[in-house]
């Protein structure tokens, strides 16, 4: 057991008859950088902000360190945080800016200088210093916001979508800035986004949120090789859903009917299931081969169309019943195959590389 | 766009003829009221006989201007201190807040600027006799403020909507506290639109008129009301040049406005 750091504990709150978030529990552990994930509306900003303390939870509580933050007003709170929206003071310099925070302080002049160089340096902006805001681009001025909010060493760091405005080439060198600010300062960072590979190349763990509930929390590989449920499976990465009946489960493993009555034997049951009951299995792209290997179950399909992507191929597929497929199987140079060719090909997964999920309710 | 100036055409001419005379209409009488604060006829003659400044060395030279003057910018300078707080504390209200009634307050605060200013005149004028307050300082801020709180509000409540909370939301979390955030954050962030409240409510005050006839006493009058005064006993140049002067500071503070807002933009 990590040390009790900073915990949410069945933190409710509700807008009206609208429950933005249900009753979530968290443990974060010192050190950690945590992402929230989710669709907009899950919940995941609403938590967010009731930690920075922009919204009173309507129960459940925050605590850090073991003492309860929601008595604690928003400026006392000495958490850093970083906006979705560019939110450097407009009427003052850059360095003026990252001092603001040791100035409502009242630090000594000296330490004011010497922290402000430091954060500047430490966002690679030193010769920035005099600049206006408005003389920065948007990935300057979020980098800049993370200096202001590092600036009094906050045991904590709450970044709220802040590349969401920013292009994608801008996000993914910023993304690799924070990795290493991270790294360096070894702060705490509760980071909010809906990119789930933002999520993926910067968190140490990842709470998906769905419906103001957190639907599963875990490493990024957890979430994707270990999905628990269907909308994971969905959310992370790409994956294909067919429908499934359920024949039996033992050991571990279960067999399923597909639509067009073949049986897939060995794949992976994680839930428990009825006898006849609907399901779905998903497969991921990449789980697919377009040459059988020994055990692996078989599709009959047509080939819709086909790319390639160097090390992949990418493959669009329909099934015998009409459900779309898109595989991304490893490019094989022997592979000759001709969109649209023979109707009746087939393409192969792995049973174990896929997952059962039970089909839920009006999907 | 439906009317693209560069496509006009002839129409082009047209339309610069008709602004060309609009804006002779409107500032053809102030050219004239200058002209004349220097002509030497006594009578107001046009084209005057001679140039002179005499009438302006009356001016100066007769306390009562003097006095009305003082008096107008006290005035005006109180008020416009008065409607830009409130403005400020309303235009918070009314922007930030989420509460029932809000649009009519808002309503309410701008009624002043279409209310018919001499229907205000009266009433407040019957009210003030009642509580004390005709023919004194306090009676014209107060009456004075009214009017000009809707020029206060406005640039205020405008500047305060294009400012993102956000950005004082960020000054709480660094560490100020909500005033504080306000103070050191949000109202530099729409000073333009601070300043132009300023300039607008002290306007509103240094002008106007009507209400100040129905608020002055024989020992305090504005500006206005003595130019208006003295314009029914004697028509001496004299009124000519407190006009000049009248417009002259108008002028003055309409520009320091526009500089100051490009100085600020940029």
């Amino acid at each position: 057991m990590t040390q009790l750091f900073l915990s949410i504990r069945k933190l409710r709150k509700a807008f009206g008859a609208f429950t933005a978030v249900h009753d979530v529990t968290l443990d974060i552990p010192k050190g950690e950088f945590l992402t929230f994930l989710g669709p907009s509306g899950s919940g995941k900003s609403t938590t967010l902000y009731a930690i920075a303390g922009f919204q009173d939870p309507t129960s459940g509580d925050v605590l850090l360190q073991g003492k309860s933050l929601l008595s604690v007003p928003s400026h006392k709170r000495n958490i850093g945080m970083v906006f979705q929206r560019y939110t450097l003071f407009p009427h003052l310099s850059v360095a003026e800016n990252v001092a603001f925070p040791l100035r409502v302080r009242r630090r000594p002049e000296a330490d004011v200088k010497r922290k402000v160089a430091d954060m500047l340096s430490l966002v690679r902006l030193e010769s920035f210093a005099e600049r206006l805001p408005a003389a920065l681009s948007g990935g300057q001025q979020q980098r800049v916001a993370l200096a202001r909010a590092l600036a009094y060493d906050p045991p904590i760091l709450l970044m709220d979508e802040p590349l969401s405005a920013l292009d994608k080439k801008l996000r993914e060198e910023i993304q690799a800035e924070i990795r290493r600010i991270h790294r360096e300062t070894g702060v705490t960072v509760l980071y909010v986004t809906h990119d789930q590979e933002e999520a993926l190349h910067l968190s140490d763990r990842i709470a998906l949120f769905r419906d103001g509930r957190i639907e599963q929390i875990g490493t990024g590989e957890d979430l994707y090789l270990r999905p628990a449920t269907e909308f994971v499976a969905g959310f992370i990465g790409n994956s294909n859903f067919l429908a499934a009946e359920h024949l039996e489960s033992e050991n571990g493993t279960a067999s399923v009917r597909l639509a067009d009555g073949s049986i897939v034997k060995g794949v992976k049951a994680t839930h428990k299931l009825e006898r006849g009951q609907k399901a779905r299995l998903m497969v991921r792209p990449e789980a697919f081969r377009m040459r059988p290997v020994e055990g692996n179950a078989s599709l009959t399909v047509e080939i819709v169309d086909m790319a390639f992507f160097g090390d992949r191929r990418r493959v669009v597929v329909r099934t015998g019943w009409g459900d779309e497929i898109d595989a991304r199987p490893i490019s094989d140079s022997t592979d000759r195959s001709n969109v649209g060719a023979v109707a009746g090909r087939q393409i192969f997964f792995d049973p174990a590389a896929a997952f059962l999920f039970p089909a839920e309710q009006g999907a | 766009m439906l009317l693209d100036y560069d496509r006009l055409g002839w129409l082009k001419v047209a339309l610069l003829a008709f602004t060309a005379l609009a804006a002779a209409f409107l500032l053809l009488p102030v050219i004239f009221i200058v002209l004349l604060s220097f002509g030497s006829s006594r009578w107001l003659a046009f084209p005057p006989p001679g140039w002179t400044l005499r009438w302006y060395q009356e001016l100066f030279a007769d306390p009562s201007w003097i006095e009305a003057a003082l008096t107008s910018a006290r005035i005006a300078t109180t008020t416009a201190i008065l409607a830009v707080v409130i403005g400020l504390l309303a235009s918070f209200a009314l922007v930030r807040g989420q509460f029932r009634g809000r649009e009519v307050l808002r309503g309410l605060l701008l009624t002043p600027m279409v209310l018919p200013v001499v229907v205000f005149a009266i009433a407040i004028y019957a009210f003030f006799l009642r509580l004390g307050l005709g023919g004194t300082t306090i009676g014209f801020v107060i009456a004075h403020t009214v009017l000009a709180l809707p020029f206060a509000m406005i640039p205020i409540a405008t500047a305060l909507e294009g400012f993102d909370k956000s950005i004082e939301d960020a000054a709480i979390v660094c560490g100020a506290s909500p005033l504080e955030a306000k103070l050191r954050i949000t109202l530099p962030s729409i000073r333009i639109g601070v300043f132009s409240a300023a300039i607008f409510s002290f306007l509103a005050s240094w002008d106007e008129v009507v209400v100040a006839i129905f608020m002055a006493s024989p020992t305090l009058q504005t500006l206005p009301v003595k130019i208006w005064g003295s314009l029914r006993s004697d028509l001496t140049p004299v009124i000519a040049a407190a006009s000049s002067l009248l417009v002259a500071l108008t002028l003055a503070l309409m520009i320091v406005t526009a500089l100051l807002r490009r100085k600020l933009q940029t």
